[in-house]
């Protein structure tokens, strides 16, 4: 089998052109940026409008941070799902051997709570 | 085309649109989101090569398994992504990326 | 459903991981019991008691598992893991390397009122530690792509966690979330790589890949993923041009966790490194024997090795900060560890793994010599150093010896290191191979290091703190954790140098 035969070769020919993609449109903004558009900045420039009222702050809202931490701690429960489901599923075929693996990975999961409940994170401030 | 072939293209795809985008955000947030698409690129191969190609007998479902356990790990870098860029944030007030350039040489 | 799983045989290959979950899981609870009616001093105390008790019960695990003679390798758990020699080694060496940068936690805090005290909570900083560890030291035995990339990214995450550990400094974060951003994107790329590998032959087990690349041969999807494994790699082990974070996080994080990214995680990457690209993908290996053979990795790892050795000593020479140098230097070190890499098929791993040994205790020297200065006065520039003999002569015969041992000056343990390795290249064909001749350039390129390494010397030994100078000239008090600790690595430098036999008799 010669490597152009390869039944994979069109898709390394794909990766090749999927990472110059990415690449050649940073290099394309680039140039673009370089020939046609000299940074000029001006307060009227940055305006988010180009008329009307003057806008007031940025248009990004931004969560308190202490949501991110709430945040946090719910995607590493939300995920413990993940491990819990396929063990739900094939319970009946598994040994005890199983079961204390699970118990031992919930009590891991389970002390993390406790850390965080006793560092006081899960309390609003 | 097969459907593996299909699924290979898509996750390509994936996985490029997400480096594209963690070179070229300058919010840090955003750069996270790209890493996460390139994880969740090699997951579809991970699940398509499960489905759709010859498996080794010794385990057969090794390509599924190996996709449950990286879904976690994305989960965990997601947690310490955001956390990082917390304390990235009490310091600078931001998350703009090129703000964040004390340390050079 | 395979019905007949052994989970006694589980636990038996994870003892020493379970001895350090045990350790951290008392190091967090002991602080939530007691922690908040102790001191700051004891506190810490406490948390670094437990965490080198547990790594100390880890050792002990460790030296009870039965070793297979060398050449064989011990499979368990349905080849997930393996336990060989190498990983004997491997392990035994994280733990230790990780017990010496524990130690030096007590020295990095500052003295005076130069700042707020960073380290608040010891107990989590030992705890992320011991998860690192445990990485590496799953990263030591695992013989199944899922197995390494579940330790190399809980041994990532954790360094993330702990290059950021100091709240107080805006250095710290920025090291960290750029050493995060880019940690991310290479684990997604050595994820893509892994996908790809296992898409080809159908299995994750390494010595089944083996046996299927050696039908298959070599195909492009291959090259794909041999070089997206190359970049998570690359990144891990800091070579050029996956290097960019190195030098921030060096200087960004504190000591004790900037001395264990270099240590510790260094030992580990390489060690399953090296047993990736053997025992996984040794039969697409290509040829590094004769110029002209079969393309393989080992190209494309001779390119890294080259670039890292060239790029990190010639940045080095033009740094004016003490980390940012250690930090290329770090970097030129990667390329003459990748070379040892190549080298494996001539030797065995003995030679880079006693390299890599040598290297992270001379490492952890500096990075305590430098965490022991910060403690009276701000230690980042070569010239803060100055006048260091009259501050300190503790400090600076260990910054001596481990400087010396990092340029690799007779008889201490980074000559044999870098004689070992080199010899293990030019075995392999002479000057008529192309591992040949980078042995050469690395030679060449110790020279120049040497230029470097001498400025830092100079820097503590000759000059004098004068009054137009930053230095202060404040005597230093090091703390009993960091004497230890450094005293430990001084003396471990100088022994492993006179008998080098203690480590590569392992190996033979």
């Amino acid at each position: 089998m010669t490597i152009a035969s390869h039944p994979y070769a069109f898709i390394a020919l794909f990766v090749a052109v999927a990472a110059a993609f990415p690449l050649g449109l940073l290099l394309v903004c680039r140039l673009w940026v370089w020939a046609f558009q000299p940074p000029k900045p001006s307060p009227v420039k940055n305006g988010i409008y180009e008329c009307g009222l003057e806008a007031k702050g940025d248009s990004w809202i931004q969560f308190k941070a202490h949501y991110y931490l709430y945040a946090i701690l719910f995607l590493i429960f939300d995920v413990e799902v993940l491990f819990l489901l396929p063990f739900a599923a094939a319970f009946n075929v598994l040994s005890w051997g199983a079961l204390f693996v699970m118990l031992a990975f919930i009590f891991l999961l389970a002390e993390g709570l406790v850390w965080a409940w006793n560092r006081g994170h899960l309390e609003w401030k | 085309m097969s459907a593996l072939h299909l699924c290979l293209i898509f996750s390509t795809l994936l996985f490029a649109l997400g480096l594209a985008a963690a070179l070229s955000r300058s919010n840090a947030i955003l750069v996270l989101l790209g890493v996460e698409l390139m994880l969740n690129a090699a997951n579809i191969n991970f699940i398509a090569f499960w489905r759709f190609s010859p498996q080794f007998a010794s385990n057969p479902h090794a390509g599924v398994i190996f996709a449950i356990f990286s879904i976690a790990v994305a989960a965990a870098e997601a947690a310490v992504g955001l956390a990082l860029i917390i304390a990235v944030y009490r310091h600078y007030k931001n998350v703009r990326l090129q703000d964040a350039d004390q340390l050079k040489g | 459903m395979n019905a007949t799983i052994n989970y006694a045989e589980l636990v038996y290959a994870l003892r020493p991981e379970i001895a350090l979950t045990l350790g951290l899981l008392l190091a967090l609870g002991y602080d939530m019991a007691f922690g908040r009616r102790m001191s700051d001093c004891a506190r810490r105390g406490v948390a670094v008691l437990i965490g080198i008790v547990t790594l100390a019960s880890a050792v002990f695990q460790t030296l009870h598992t039965n070793v297979p003679p060398v050449g064989h390798a011990a499979y368990w758990f349905h080849g997930a893991f393996v336990y060989d020699t190498l990983a004997h080694g491997v392990r035994l060496g994280v733990f230790g390397l990780s017990a010496l940068t524990l130690l030096l936690i007590a020295g990095s805090i500052p003295h005076s009122a130069l700042r707020t005290p960073h380290f608040k909570h010891p107990a989590e900083y030992v705890a992320i530690q011991l998860l690192a560890t445990m990485g590496f030291s799953l990263m030591a035995v695992s013989n199944n792509l899922l197995i390494a990339f579940l330790g190399f990214e809980l041994a990532s995450l954790s360094l993330y966690v702990m290059a950021g550990f100091d709240k107080t400094s805006r250095a710290s974060a920025e090291a960290s979330l750029k050493y995060f951003l880019f940690g991310g994107m290479a684990a997604a790329f050595m994820l893509f790589g892994f996908s790809l590998i296992y898409g080809m032959t159908g299995t994750i087990v390494l010595p089944e890949i083996a046996r299927a690349l050696a039908v298959q041969g070599p195909s492009p999807l291959l090259l794909v993923a041999l070089v997206m494994v190359l970049v998570g790699f690359g990144y891990k082990a800091a070579a050029a041009p996956f290097h960019q974070w190195a030098p921030d996080v060096y200087q960004g994080a504190p000591a004790p966790a900037a001395a264990l990214i270099a240590s510790a995680s260094k030992l580990a990457g390489f060690a399953f490194f090296a047993r990736l690209l053997f025992s996984g993908l040794g039969t697409v290996s290509g040829d590094a024997i004769n110029f002209g053979g079969p393309a393989g990795w080992i190209m494309a790892v001779i390119i890294i090795s080259a670039a890292s050795m060239l790029l990190g000593n010639i940045a080095a020479l033009a740094q004016t900060n003490a980390r940012r140098l250690i930090a290329y230097s770090a970097i030129a070190h990667a390329g003459i560890m990748l070379l040892g890499v190549i080298a494996v098929r001539a030797e065995g791993a003995g030679p880079l793994f006693y390299y890599a040994l040598t290297y992270g205790i001379a490492t952890i020297g500096v990075f305590g010599v430098f965490a022991a200065i910060e403690r009276t006065a701000p230690c980042q520039r070569i010239s803060d150093l100055a006048g260091l003999w009259k501050r300190s002569p503790f400090l600076a015969l260990v910054l001596f010896v481990c400087v010396l041992s990092l340029a690799g000056i007779p008889p201490l343990a980074g000559f044999f290191g870098k004689f070992y390795l080199f010899a293990a290249a030019l075995y392999l064909n002479g000057l008529m191979s192309p591992a040949g001749w980078l042995a050469f350039l690395a030679i060449a390129m110790s020279a120049v290091g040497l230029y470097y390494y001498l400025v830092i010397l100079k820097a503590a030994l000759v000059t004098n703190a004068t009054a137009g100078t930053s230095a202060s000239t404040e005597k230093i008090r090091v703390p009993l954790g960091t004497v230890i600790a450094l005293a430990t690595s001084a003396a471990l430098t100088i022994a492993l140098g006179i008998w080098p036999d203690v480590v590569l008799g392992l190996f033979k």
